[in-house]
């Protein structure tokens, strides 16, 4: 059978017509592939081939889908079993933060305060005194004179911060804690760390209250 | 293939089962994604755009300023990104949740956008957006139409908003340039794109051995 | 057996609305090409155009895809669907007002989407860029023209069916389907944050895998056997190859959003599917290898395409891979792929389609065998060195987008050879389709004027051949 020459490029000759197109590739479709005991190698190689790909394929989603997870963005993860493991914060990042928002405004960024008007954080025996006091300032708030350093300060009242009566801003006792515990190691204080647990004991032990005054804060040991 | 019926139905089939596979299945995993809640900040982040950012988010898709710019950072350790200060971390699809258009765009002719507003070491402001939008750069088109050109007198003071332009481009006495409602917006857009949140699954994945403990949950 | 004229009573019959679908078609090929050369010129001189709001690259961009896709390969594929169902189906096709009428409508839907994108209604999707005001039209204007092939189909004279009748039906069926899902989950009640890219990469996918891909496929399984006059290698396989296209497709969705804000299951799908997709072009290979050694001019183009399409196949299945992707994403290497196989594999099938089937539509010659050849060589030296030159341009742009010490004005300055390159290329291939739609032109007035009629020379019996 020879193909048409087609040397005009303007006219494709056809060597097929549309029902022996259709006819002679049913009948085809009718033959087996190993008729007549003859074997033939190409049906096995496509075969084949297409085994490899869904290998490959099960063998790549099994390894790279991350479970189907929808918080899985990296391929290469996979979603933890069991309870998740506790977030663990950097108290001091946090309570920078919160510091940077609210504390700032009246104790400046480095801590000094303003002369007759709010008390300096930096270097006061307050701050770097028990704690118990200092979480009891930031959780009450606090009224009247107060002590710092060699002077007097009553000009404003210090807002109540905790989760309690008439608080202020409704912080809970870990932001307390880590703001707490930012004021205590920066600027050259040196106090220790407060923990969460402890204002959340206080809080507890206490409960309601009006604010704080210094008489009160100097029975607390 | 001989019969119309078992024709039709495997067409259908096959459409629905890739319909099904990844348009509902990703439909049924991200389709009701919250806000992420900081506990500590009391805060839910995202947080929704402001109206002005909204409507240049429209502005940027109607430019077709997505044909060139993507705003989808991939984790560290893939490609450049975080080396050229593009975001800290991987873009993440709450990211995206609050956005009305969301513009991921498919490629790099310029640089990514998804936390331009925090770019490192120093994020543009709004003036240095609008002067690039008005003069246009090396691989960047000037768009000036988003800009009028007004005469305002020989003598008067500018207004407020008028583009301060050097050179070639500094208008003639007596005329400023300033910025449409349309410039504004799509300045205000850009500026509030920043994915400066890190929620839980956008900590960057460590192989086991070598996992370090993982700080998340915080905001710069 | 009996042989039948090669112009014959059907397609005299259903001419009008094949010639109105080609030549609309190969009007917005034109288009295309001059937006194309406006945008590729955009990319290395920015300032281009700028002064005009309706021309931003971006806007450009977009417009020149959509008068690619649903002006050119649209109307020219639904064409070569309605004839090769009809010729196979073998009565004239029914329902052609409505095949008339719908494509009227089609291509008004594809002027106001173009428009529409000018003035800023684009909607930001690859491939979907289409305003959503113009898709109630497309679907119902489609969906006409479908009734026809799709009665051509159903209603044929036998019942065997040969692998071009499914590709065309498959394309025909599915379209539709595939527009009104985007369009409902994208505008209607629009999904959420990343599940709108997800829907619009699967959209995309469903469009290149279930649409254009299977009418292109289509009118190259019609052609090539008719014009070799043997039957297929490996017949048999073909019905494997097709289910696995149409099965397969539309998982590779992700393709595009490796590495990207989605979990990471979507993506590792896409490549599992790229892969098993190669399945289906080892078997068109197969099938279709006869084109490689006939002649004429349907041929060359067809084989010219078949392997352009084998090559898609193989760098999707390939650039899906992390590894690979890291160095071709959000690069010209994309623009490269998307040229290879909307232009160089998809139309150029077509186009060899058409050159077989304008004859027979008509029973004229085509115009000019000088404009035939000089439209072969420069769709395939345009095709050549726009890829050569996007790779080019890929290769600078990947280098230095790896290496956060190189500053973008720099692979802005590098890239700029390589792109004057690609906008040369898109000149070639813009005056290849004026020769297209030239020669087109002339050979369809030639039926309202009394001319020659085409020579066909009637084909042999095929009993011998088949035993």
């Amino acid at each position: 059978m020879s193909t048409p020459a087609n040397r005009d490029p303007r006219v494709d000759q056809a060597a097929l017509s549309d029902q022996d197109l259709v006819d002679l590739h049913e009948k085809q479709l009718g033959r087996h592939p190993d008729d007549g005991a003859r074997y033939r190698l190409l049906p096995i190689g496509i075969l084949f081939t297409l085994s490899a790909l869904i290998l490959f394929s099960g063998t790549y989603l099994n390894r790279y889908t991350g479970h189907y997870s929808a918080s899985i963005f990296d391929e290469n993860a996979k979603p933890t079993t069991g309870a998740p493991v506790a977030v663990k914060l950097d108290p001091v990042a946090v309570g920078r933060k919160a510091y940077g928002e609210v504390c700032i405004t009246c104790h400046q960024p480095t801590g000094t305060g303003v002369v007759g008007v709010y008390p300096p954080l930096a270097g006061s025996e307050w701050v770097n005194g028990p704690s118990s006091r200092v979480v009891r300032i930031v959780l009450y708030g606090l009224k009247g004179d107060i002590h710092v350093e060699g002077h007097v300060f009553n000009a404003a009242a210090m807002p109540v911060f905790g989760k309690v009566a008439n608080s202020a801003y409704n912080w809970n006792d870990a932001k307390i804690a880590a703001v707490l515990t930012y004021v205590r190691q920066e600027w050259g204080n040196k106090a220790a760390e407060v923990s969460a647990d402890e204002v959340t004991a206080v809080r507890t032990a206490t409960g309601d209250r009006k604010e704080m005054s210094e008489a009160e804060l100097e029975q607390v040991k | 293939m001989k019969s119309n019926a078992v024709f039709f139905i495997g067409l259908f089939a096959a459409l629905a089962l890739s319909w099904a596979g990844i348009v509902l299945g990703s439909n049924a995993q991200l389709g009701a994604l919250a806000p992420f809640y900081d506990e500590t900040d009391a805060t839910a982040y995202p947080q929704w755009m402001p109206g002005a950012a909204a409507r240049g988010q429209l502005v940027y898709r109607d430019l077709g300023c997505y044909a060139c710019h993507t705003q989808q950072v991939r984790r560290p350790g893939f490609g450049s990104d975080q080396a050229r200060g593009w975001g800290d971390r991987q873009s993440v699809a709450r990211d995206y949740i609050y956005q009305p258009a969301p513009q991921l765009g498919w490629s790099r002719v310029g640089p990514d956008l998804a936390n331009l507003g925090d770019r490192k070491p120093s994020a543009p402001d709004a003036e240095d957006l609008l002067h690039l939008l008005y003069a246009g750069s090396d691989g960047m088109p000037p768009y000036r139409f988003l800009f009028e050109r007004r005469h305002i007198g020989t003598g008067a003071q500018p207004s407020l908003d008028a583009l301060k332009l050097t050179g070639t481009l500094e208008p003639p006495a007596g005329w400023e340039v300033v910025p449409s409602a349309r410039a504004e917006s799509l300045v205000a857009y850009l500026l509030s794109l920043r994915t400066t949140y890190t929620y839980p699954e956008a900590v960057p994945f460590s192989p086991p051995k070598a996992q370090a403990p993982a700080s998340v949950g915080g905001a710069k | 057996m009996s042989t039948r004229p090669e112009y014959t009573p059907i397609d005299a019959a259903s001419r009008w609305p094949l010639l109105l679908l080609l030549v609309k078609g190969i009007g917005w090929l034109v288009v295309a090409g001059i937006l194309s050369l406006t945008a590729s010129i955009q990319l290395h001189t920015p300032g281009f155009l700028s002064g005009c709001p309706l021309f931003t690259y971006g806007r450009t961009a977009a417009m020149a895809e959509t008068a690619f896709v649903y002006g050119w390969l649209g109307n020219a594929g639904l064409a070569l669907a309605l004839w090769t169902l009809g010729r196979l189906a073998g009565e004239p096709l029914r329902a052609q007002s409505w095949a008339l009428g719908g494509a009227v409508f089609w291509n008004l839907a594809v002027f106001g989407a173009v428009v529409g994108i000018a003035v800023g209604d684009a909607t930001g999707f690859e491939l979907l860029g289409l305003p959503r005001y113009v898709h109630l039209l497309m679907f119902f204007s489609y969906a006409s023209v479908a009734v026809s092939g799709l009665l051509a189909w159903s209603g044929r004279l036998r019942q065997v069916s040969y692998a071009s009748q499914w590709y065309a039906a498959a394309a025909l069926f599915l379209f539709p389907w595939i527009l009104s899902i985007a369009h409902v989950m994208l505008f209607t009640a629009p999904v959420r944050g990343v599940l709108q890219p997800i829907v619009a990469g699967w959209y995309a996918q469903s469009a290149w895998t279930l649409w254009l891909a299977p009418l292109a496929l289509g009118a190259a399984y019609y052609v090539v056997p008719r014009v070799t006059g043997r039957v297929l290698p490996s017949y048999e396989f073909a019905a494997l190859g097709f289910w696995c296209l149409i099965f397969v497709g539309g998982l590779t969705g992700g393709r595009h959003l490796l590495g990207g804000p989605v979990p990471a299951w979507i993506p590792s799908l896409a490549v599992v599917s790229c892969a098993l997709l190669l399945f289906h072009t080892f078997i068109v290979l197969l099938n279709l290898r006869g084109a490689f050694t006939g002649s004429g001019t349907a041929l060359k183009f067809i084989s010219f395409g078949l392997a352009a399409y084998v090559l898609g196949a193989l760098a999707d299945a390939l650039t899906s891979l992390h590894g690979v992707a890291l160095h071709t994403q959000f690069t010209y290497f994309d623009e490269a792929q998307k040229q290879l196989a909307l232009y160089g594999a998809a139309s150029t099938l077509l186009i060899g389609a058409i050159y077989f089937a304008l004859p027979r539509i008509t029973g004229k010659a085509w115009f000019s065998a000088g404009l035939v050849r000089a439209h072969l060589v420069l769709t395939v030296v345009g095709i050549l060195l726009l890829l050569v030159s996007l790779l080019g341009a890929h290769a600078v742009q990947s280098q230095g987008l790896l290496d956060a010490a190189v500053p973008f004005a720099d692979i802005v300055r590098d890239s700029r050879p390589w792109l004057l390159a690609a906008s040369f290329a898109q000149m070639i291939l813009l005056f290849g389709s004026i020769a297209f739609l030239a020669n087109f032109y002339t050979t369809a007035c030639e039926i309202l004027l009394v001319s020659e009629p085409a020579v066909f020379q009637a084909p042999a019996a095929q009993e011998t051949h088949a035993a």
